[in-house]
């Protein structure tokens, strides 16, 4: 699904150069789960927003569902963005200013879905993450958790190929941050694949394969042997 | 897509309201200023626009160098153009209103504007016929068209059409009634034919510019051969005679008394832009429309500016929306659409706000301009709609460009609130702002002062305690053969009764009016110099009492016999132009009248303060008896005790003893001479009202600005105030740019205000010079308010909590 090959990133100012990433390569087959580790400036972060087209690559070849993204202008990445991937940030990334209810429609309005369906594919959703009853309700009056799950609603409602995770638990505490890795185990579970940066040992344990960065290389890839002892909680 | 647009939208009105209120208020407040000078545009653009003819006919000028168009012209001309295989058809008239009572079954009605011209006026102003024949309404002498809503007055409900009206002496038979639509250099309440009598009188008199000359052509590209034509007619019948007599070629006769230049002007731009007087319904006052166009599109580009600082300061905070928007798929077309239906949104708010204050303030309005406009028309929506697309071009292209660029990384790792991004731009609206206030501040304070220069000016005469009465004298008398001894029998009368009433000091008059002029200019040739003099024909005793004083010589005096025969005084004015250094006693060729200079008369103003004090000659009535015919007014001085007991007792005797049909009208001179200048008194005003808006839309600008400004800044002011800083040290880091671009904006203003309003000035014979002070008080003023409102949230700023912005991100 994903091919990565040779990608570079150089960060300029005037004197300075820097390298975020050299030479790295990663295939990312249909409904894989991984994640990336690394350190502060590992570059993690930079190959996650290439991969979701937020940012883009000095040179190397970045290869999604077998059409060339590097080069690609802004108007066609914001296309291939919308109808195949889809975000969930550290700091989720609401918009304070919407309630629930339209903050997870946003990406099918983009999509151009007619009003029917939005409702019916919102409705879905929120029943399927447990936010039903919170729909009328804004960012702030959620609790982290819940609010992570309205960001989850959000990535999923557009059914994207591939989900960009970027420390989906930073800015929880540890029962909501297991809720939140139990979620993607479940959509990994159903066939979803996701591509997730974390700084955390346990987290990446839910996944099938993290990859080790440091200083813009992938330092190791390894398979987690785990078996996930799913823990229902809620 | 709209509803989480309106959503959104919605949300950010409910969180900023005192931002969004003071926005939309300012927004409004421009466009109906806008609105305001579009009206006056429209009504003034208006002018004859429903006139077929108003391209084919044509008003005579002419023009004698001597700084006035007339629109007069000798009724001698017609016969020698009537062959003219462009002229349509010709008529002549009265040039003006005339104000007259008729009477109607024992009612009493003074018509304003009655207009008296040839039979086939409606030929030219084809008013529509509601009663009687276009074609024939006027072909009697007796004959009297009136307009719809006065035929009203005068017969209710009845049909008017063959009743019989008295006018004085006389019978006339209403055969038409009319009604105007929509606005006419000609709009009378009534039209009578009564031509005949003035043509003929002056059949013969090539020098009597007497009446209105309307022309209509055929051919109106060729209406130059036309003016070509009548000058070289009136050269032959008039200039080479004289010349002839004066045994002067043509060319020296031009050079002394100045060439007659005629034009054809059509009634097209009769009004806006005319070189001669006017019609009767006035012309346009086309400077004051600029200005007012001018003022209201700056408080719009004020506002303008307010609402693009706003939005894009508010912008920063919305960046994280954007950039949300971004990633889950909008385009950067649909973020600018998304901003652009916002200020649309935000303007039709702001249009619809401004058409409530337009219609809640157009009687003032109206009040102000003189005018009856109404929000109304066609033409006035497609402005209307002009006006919002021009608006949300403007306010809104901006802000929706500059947000939709936000870069997404940058916005969602955050930190984006600090960004620099645009703060060029919102400084650059600043200054702009600062220099439009400025401009306001120091135009209103030199139009104040010059306003107060008019009022406070020494006008050579007192008004105080004089009454000025209105003396009408009925056509009897008028066309009497011996009007001349008849008018002056009566006056005499007048005057003898009217002082014996208690309280009255002194009755006198002169064939004047303060304020209005005279109505009577003859030129006069002395030492090879032709003088264009102001004929004032006077009662003994006028000038002592209006407190006129003498340069030289003497007053006239009763008991001089050569006072009532050969004896003139000229002004200070008309003594420069003659270059003589000793008048007293010297001799003057007026119109074939030798006359003797007894006094030269101190120059008083004769039209408004704002007017040059023209060249004037003062006789006595019985020196030039047709003079008599031009007293229009009685001049009474009375006591300041029990004014209004005199007063009453003057209109006793007046409706009983001098004209019963007439109402006593009468006003103080010195209350009517001050409508002279009324319009610039008016014009003060509103640029009083503009400067309050101006300075309250920027001084909220600036305060939002300072506001968004010194959020961005607060981590710098939390951290300074970590290391030491005082308040005071804070407040003038925080303050010292707003204070430079108070400057520059200040700096920016002082040219175009300086021109424009020295351009203003130009419009004033007696005027001030523009002094240091308004700039001064305009900059002191401007700078006191930038610091009041800067340094209020600057204080606010460094009172906040340190440690909230420390550990914030």
């Amino acid at each position: 699904m994903i091919k990565i090959k040779n990608l570079s990133k150089v960060f300029r100012t005037e004197e300075i150069e820097t390298k975020a990433l050299s030479d790295v390569s990663l295939t990312i087959n249909q409904g894989d789960f991984i994640s990336i580790m690394g350190a502060s400036g590992s570059g993690k972060s930079t190959l996650l927003n290439i991969v979701g087209l937020l940012d883009s690559a000095s040179s190397g070849s970045y290869q999604l569902l077998d059409q060339e993204m590097v080069g690609l202008k802004e108007k066609q990445k914001s296309k291939v963005r919308k109808e195949n991937i889809g975000f969930i940030f550290q700091n989720f990334n609401l918009i304070d200013e919407l309630s629930v209810y339209d903050n997870i429609e946003l990406p099918l309005i983009y999509n151009k879905i007619p009003a029917a369906e939005r409702k019916q594919k919102v409705e879905a959703i929120a029943e399927k993450l447990n936010i039903s009853h919170r729909l009328k309700h804004y960012p702030q009056q959620l609790s982290g958790g819940q609010q992570q799950r309205v960001a989850v609603a959000r990535a999923l409602i557009n059914d994207p190929k591939i989900i960009l995770a970027d420390e989906p638990t930073g800015n929880l505490d540890s029962k909501n941050g297991n809720e939140v890795m139990e979620l993607l185990t479940d959509l990994h579970a159903n066939g979803a694949t996701i591509l997730m940066v974390t700084h955390s040992d346990y987290d990446a344990s839910f996944s099938q394969k993290t990859i080790l960065m440091k200083d813009g290389i992938v330092l190791s890839e390894k398979t987690n042997s785990r078996n996930v002892d799913v823990l229902i909680t809620s | 897509m709209l509803k989480n647009w309106i959503n959104i939208f919605f949300y950010h009105i409910k969180n900023n309201k005192l931002f969004t209120v003071l926005n939309v208020l300012g927004l409004a407040i421009g466009i109906a200023g806008l609105i305001f000078a579009t009206l006056y545009w429209n009504d003034e653009q208006s002018y004859n626009e429903w006139n077929p003819n108003k391209d084919t006919v044509f008003q005579v000028l002419v023009d004698m160098e001597d700084g006035k168009v007339w629109n007069n012209i000798p009724v001698t001309m017609a016969p020698f153009v009537k062959d003219d295989s462009n002229i349509e058809e010709m008529m002549y008239s009265e040039n003006w209103y005339q104000s007259i009572l008729y009477k109607y079954n024992g009612k009493k009605i003074i018509v304003e504007k009655v207009f008296n011209a040839e039979n086939n006026f409606f030929n030219f102003f084809p008013f529509e016929f509601i009663k009687g024949n276009q074609k024939t309404a006027l072909q009697n002498e007796n004959s009297i068209a009136f307009s719809q809503k006065t035929a009203v007055l005068f017969f209710g409900t009845e049909n008017p059409i063959g009743k019989q009206i008295q006018y004085e002496d006389q019978i006339l038979t209403v055969t038409g009634i009319y009604k105007v639509n929509g606005n006419s250099a000609i709009a009378p309440d009534a039209v009578v034919n009564r031509m005949k009598a003035k043509i003929n009188a002056d059949k013969e008199e090539w020098g009597n510019f007497n009446n209105g000359w309307y022309i209509k052509l055929k051919d109106p590209s060729k209406a130059h051969e036309l003016e070509a034509k009548i000058k070289s007619i009136f050269y032959k019948n008039k200039i080479a005679k004289e010349a002839k007599e004066e045994g002067i070629t043509i060319k020296q006769y031009e050079a002394q008394f100045g060439a007659f230049n005629f034009y054809l002007e059509p009634l097209a731009i009769s009004r806006m832009d005319t070189k001669g007087p006017g019609c009767p319904e006035g012309k346009g006052n086309y400077q004051f429309l600029l200005i007012m166009i001018g003022l209201s599109v700056l408080i719009l580009i004020l506002s303008i500016v307010n609402y693009v600082n706003l939005a894009t300061a508010n912008a920063l905070r919305r960046a994280k929306e954007v950039g949300v928007r971004k990633i889950v798929g909008a385009s950067q077309s649909n973020i600018i659409k998304q901003f652009l239906f916002e200020t649309i949104i935000t303007v039709i708010v702001a249009i619809s706000l401004a058409l409530v204050i337009v219609e809640l303030s157009l009687p003032y309005y109206n009040e102000f301009l003189g005018k009856e406009l109404i929000i109304y028309g066609s033409q006035f929506f497609l402005e209307i709609i002009i006006i919002f697309v021009v608006t949300v071009i403007f306010a809104g292209i901006f802000p929706a460009f500059y947000v939709s660029n936000f870069e997404t990384l940058k916005v969602l790792k955050g930190n984006f609130g600090r960004n620099k991004s645009g703060v060029w731009l919102r400084n650059a609206m600043l200054i702009l702002q600062f220099a439009i206030a400025s401009f306001f501040i120091i135009g209103s304070y030199i139009v104040f002062q010059q306003v107060q220069y008019l009022g406070n000016k020494d006008l050579g005469f007192s008004g105080e305690q004089i009454l000025e009465i209105f003396y009408f004298k009925p056509d009897a008398i008028r066309n009497d053969k011996n009007s001349e001894q008849l008018i002056f029998d009566r006056y005499t009368t007048t005057k003898n009764e009217v002082s014996k009433i208690k309280g009255v000091e002194q009755v006198a008059t002169a064939a004047l009016r303060f304020g209005g002029g005279n109505d009577s200019s003859s030129s006069f040739a002395y030492k090879g110099t032709n003088i264009q003099g102001q004929n004032i024909a006077v009662d003994f005793g006028f000038l002592e009492m209006m407190k006129i004083e003498m340069i030289q010589g003497r007053y006239l005096d009763p008991k001089i016999a050569s006072d009532t025969i050969n004896s003139m005084m000229v002004n200070e004015t008309a003594l420069k132009m003659m270059k003589e250094k000793d008048p007293i006693g010297k001799t003057v060729d007026w119109n074939g009248n030798k006359l003797k200079i007894v006094g030269v008369v101190k120059d008083f103003s004769l039209f408004s303060p704002q007017g040059k004090v023209p060249p004037m000659v003062f006789f006595h009535f019985k020196t030039i008896d047709w003079m008599i015919g031009n007293l229009n007014y009685l001049y009474v001085k009375v006591n300041a005790e029990n004014t209004a007991q005199t007063i009453a007792d003057i209109e006793k005797f007046w409706v009983k003893n001098v004209d019963s049909d007439y109402p006593f009208q009468y006003d103080f001179l010195d209350k009517s001479y001050k409508r002279t200048y009324q319009t610039y008194v008016k014009q003060k005003n509103l640029f009083y009202l503009l400067n309050v808006v101006v300075i309250v839309i920027a001084l909220f600008g600036l305060f939002a600005l300072a506001s968004y400004s010194i959020e961005r800044r607060m981590k710098e002011i939390a951290i300074r105030k970590t290391l030491g800083a005082e308040t005071n040290v804070l407040l003038l880091e925080l303050s010292k740019q707003y204070i430079l671009f108070c400057i520059i904006g200040f700096l920016i203003a002082l040219f175009p205000v300086y021109y424009l309003l020295n351009k203003w000035l130009e419009n004033f014979a007696n005027r001030i010079e523009i002094s240091i002070y308004p700039f001064i008080i305009g900059f002191v003023a401007l700078l006191f308010l930038t610091l009041v409102v800067v340094l209020s949230r600057a204080y606010q700023a460094t009172r906040v909590d340190v440690l909230k912005y420390l550990k914030y991100e």
